[in-house]
């Protein structure tokens, strides 16, 4: 755990995740009522975060262009949930039940994260 | 934290639409008996910056609804033709009082996105507390 201190870019991850889930989200929530807008989503933590080293470019300088910022973001996808008549969508009760979840995703994140801070302190010797 | 930051932007921005659609709603209710007032609405459309959509939600021109207004009668009216006919609104209060409820749920949607994003980066900065 020491070495490279993998809990900590998993939960890292994890709460980085969430929030980009949360700004999509958001953003189908304030287009809720947009005419033509389709809902998106991104996929779920567990698929991005398996695949993501190995779909993405690495990127180890500065200057380096990273697949997401060629295409966008690449891994947001429409949803293909049924539109109404005006071609939105969004499904409002969908958006509240997917925020709720991410949030609780979130924080769980925070609490291993701070778990593992805990330990760490508990190692050298504080508390 | 630009996450949070962009998820903020972006429910304000579907708050401020929602209240300028329920703004056109009151006034079309306002001048419900005002002869010859058309109804006014407003478009909702994707905002886009750059040529990419950045995710918020922005409200396009008002337009006036052009179907027919309301022939009252009533030969006293000063404004009444030689049938005893003036034109009235073409407001209907039903389809109004229906549309802000819409509005109101929407925007209530994103009041409570908007309280749910303060809470996480909130919960983010208590990580720095011991």
């Amino acid at each position: 755990m020491f070495k490279n201190l993998d809990m900590f870019q998993a939960s890292y991850a994890m709460a980085r995740h969430s929030g980009a889930r949360q700004a999509v989200t958001a953003a189908n929530m304030a287009n809720a009522d947009t005419p033509g807008y389709r809902a998106r989503t991104l996929a779920p933590f567990a698929e991005s975060y398996s695949a993501g080293a190995d779909s993405n470019l690495r990127t180890t300088r500065a200057q380096h262009l990273s697949s997401s910022a060629i295409a966008g973001s690449s891994s947001v996808q429409i949803s293909d949930t049924e539109a109404a008549p005006n071609g939105n969508s969004v499904s409002l009760e969908q958006e509240m039940v997917n925020s709720v979840e991410i949030q609780r995703e979130h924080n769980r994140a925070l609490a291993i994260y701070k778990h593992s801070l805990d330990v760490l302190r508990l190692s050298i010797g504080r508390k | 934290m630009a996450d949070f930051s962009d998820a903020m932007r972006i429910t304000s921005s579907g708050m401020r639409a929602q209240a300028a659609r329920l703004r056109h709603v009151s006034e079309n209710i306002a001048n419900a008996d005002t002869p010859g007032y058309h109804r006014k609405t407003i478009s909702f459309a994707a905002e886009v910056e750059a040529g990419q959509a950045t995710g918020a939600v922005q409200t396009g021109r008002m337009s006036l609804d052009r179907s027919d207004l309301d022939q009252i009668y009533d030969p006293s009216h000063p404004l009444a033709n030689a049938d005893g006919n003036y034109d009235g609104s073409n407001v209907n209060l039903l389809i109004e009082i229906a549309d802000a409820r819409e509005a109101q749920r929407s925007y209530e949607a994103n009041l409570k996105l908007f309280d749910q994003v303060r809470q996480m980066s909130t919960s983010l900065m208590d990580l720095l507390r011991r």
